[in-house]
């Protein structure tokens, strides 16, 4: 039953990195941009969500409300100035650029939060759950969490496949060259993809903030879960993010299971099977002929 | 009134290689204009000039008497410049009617209806009805020709630049690609082609432009420049322009 319930767990926790790396996964896709401040920047929305509870006395569980959109806004705008002028260049340099917005960053908020563990209180409702039977527990925040991954992949996948600008993203990310020539704006598409990309890393760093605790640098490990549930699930594929999440997920809680020593090595050894196996990902597209 | 399409002394270079030097021509609307020329001669960055791709080094492109010279290539696809590609670059992960809706919407209409009906007459137009739901990653050569030149009508172009779309097709495929030309220009869509297969072209231009070493050594009838000594010159030895011209 432990071992029925380490599966269960990884789920939940699947969606979570699901939530995480979908971003990533869409700057790389669209723009060939490996966001190395990506884990960064979920902290940001963890912080931004604790200064702003004080301040405005919502409830931590609407923090979501006000700050998705502020990332949508300032992922545009970051894409729009920083992002833009470095691709401009080459690309080389923009994994530069987000390496030294990374430091930035951790550094910032240092300087402003210090260096002490925080956390996102929601009350009695992290805590709540669901019991399956008694020994599989399943938090209903952590349910909620998945329900929101699989929504927000849902959604996602829908606006790419079914809207003008979705399509749009697409083609861009197919042949810039070619798409300009059919009168898109590559550069307003690629601010609109990195709206996508923020948003949804806030949701996944707010969630964060809610579950565990976190300091200035928690990014860089969340930073590699994320980079691994892309490659296991398959760089492109949307679904395949949300499974390469999951596998990641039951690979750490059985590992934990095993020895508690073994979480993240457990999860890095079946990240390394898949790029020894399959390089490509689980649900990665092949190359094009 | 201005000419459709205006080129005033474009100059191109890349590093200390001349590729147009000092070019000048007009295009008047609804015209239908073949460019011949040696491989080298200029061709396709000519169009890569008048597109937007590239920017001249000095001179000016003006569209319907606009200056657009400073535009991109996605602000001149929207005023009616369309451009297809030597080598065909459809979006491969999209369905070949996908293709075509992202042009129509993004260069032609954007209202959904409208965008719709655009990339389906577009479809049609191209002979492509068959395929909308291809992925074009798995179209063959002619397909992709097709789907090259549709895209680019979906755009809606006042002006349409080909860059070789008969290069590598047998002959039934070249007369159906002239047919499909036709068609765009009896629209009364300037049509600039650039061209190897030259019986393709005599079947559809009424003028012909022949390229050198980055400038116009021959523009007129199209028999009469084939036949001029300058063009002979250039093309001594080449089958091609002298069984056309012939």
């Amino acid at each position: 039953m432990t071992w029925l319930n380490a599966i269960v767990q990884g789920i939940l926790t699947g969606g979570f990195y699901a939530l995480f790396a979908v971003g990533l996964s869409i700057l790389f896709g669209v723009m060939g941009v490996i966001n190395l401040a990506h884990g960064d920047l979920a902290v940001i929305a963890a912080y931004v969500a604790l200064a702003m509870i004080p301040v405005t006395h919502l409830p931590a569980v609407l923090a979501f409300v006000v700050v998705v959109p502020m990332f949508a806004v300032g992922g545009y705008i970051l894409q729009r100035t920083l992002l833009q002028a470095s691709l401009d260049r080459d690309p080389f340099t923009t994994l530069l650029v987000t390496f030294g917005l990374s430091v930035v960053i951790e550094n910032v908020l240092l300087e402003v939060f210090t260096s002490n563990t925080q956390s996102l209180n929601i009350g009695s409702l992290l805590f709540d759950t669901l019991n399956l039977t008694p020994q599989i527990p399943v938090s209903y925040f952590s349910l909620v969490m998945l329900a929101v991954a699989v929504g927000v992949l849902g959604a996602l996948q829908l606006f790419l496949s079914r809207t003008g600008t979705g399509r749009m993203i697409r083609a861009v990310a197919d042949d810039r060259e070619a798409a300009q020539l059919v009168g898109a704006n590559y550069r307003h598409i690629f601010g609109i993809a990195a709206a996508i990309a923020l948003a949804t890393v806030s949701i996944a760093g707010i969630a964060y903030g809610i579950l565990s605790g976190f300091t200035p640098t928690a990014g860089t490990a969340n930073l590699l879960f994320a980079f691994e549930a892309v490659v296991i699930g398959g760089i492109g594929s949307l679904w395949g993010t949300l499974v390469g999440g999951i596998v990641l997920g039951i690979a750490q809680e059985i590992g934990a299971q095993i020895n508690p020593a073994y979480q993240v090595l457990a999860g890095h050894l079946v990240f390394l099977a898949v790029l020894a196996l399959r390089p490509r990902g689980l649900f990665g597209l092949r190359a094009a002929t | 009134m201005a000419p459709l399409l205006e080129l005033n002394h474009v100059t191109k270079r890349f590093g200390q290689v001349v590729v147009a030097r000092d070019v000048s021509f007009t295009i008047e609307d609804g015209a239908a204009v073949g460019i011949v020329g040696p491989n080298g001669a200029g061709k396709t960055t000519l169009f890569g000039v008048m597109s937007g791709d590239l920017r001249a080094d000095s001179g000016q492109v003006r569209l319907a008497g606009r200056d657009v010279t400073r535009l991109d290539a996605a602000e001149r696809t929207r005023l009616g410049i369309g451009r297809t590609y030597q080598v065909p670059r459809p979006f491969s992960g999209m369905t070949v009617f996908e293709n075509l809706l992202v042009a129509a919407q993004q260069g032609g209409e954007r209202r959904g209806a409208a965008s719709h009906s655009l990339a389906a007459s577009a479809l049609e137009r191209a002979r492509l009805s068959e395929r909308a739901n291809l992925r074009a990653g798995q179209l063959g050569l002619l397909d992709r020709k097709r789907l090259e030149l549709a895209r680019a009508l979906a755009t809606r172009p006042r002006v349409l630049l080909l860059d070789e779309v008969a290069g590598g097709l047998t002959e039934p495929e070249v007369r159906e690609v002239v047919g499909i030309v036709r068609e765009t220009l009896a629209e009364g869509v300037a049509v600039v082609w650039i061209e190897h297969v030259v019986r393709a072209l005599l079947a559809s231009v009424e003028r012909l432009m022949c390229l050198a070493d980055g400038a116009v050594i021959g523009d007129g009838e199209p028999r009469e420049v084939l036949s001029s000594a300058a063009v002979r010159e250039v093309y001594l030895g080449s089958e091609a322009a002298f069984e056309a011209a012939s």
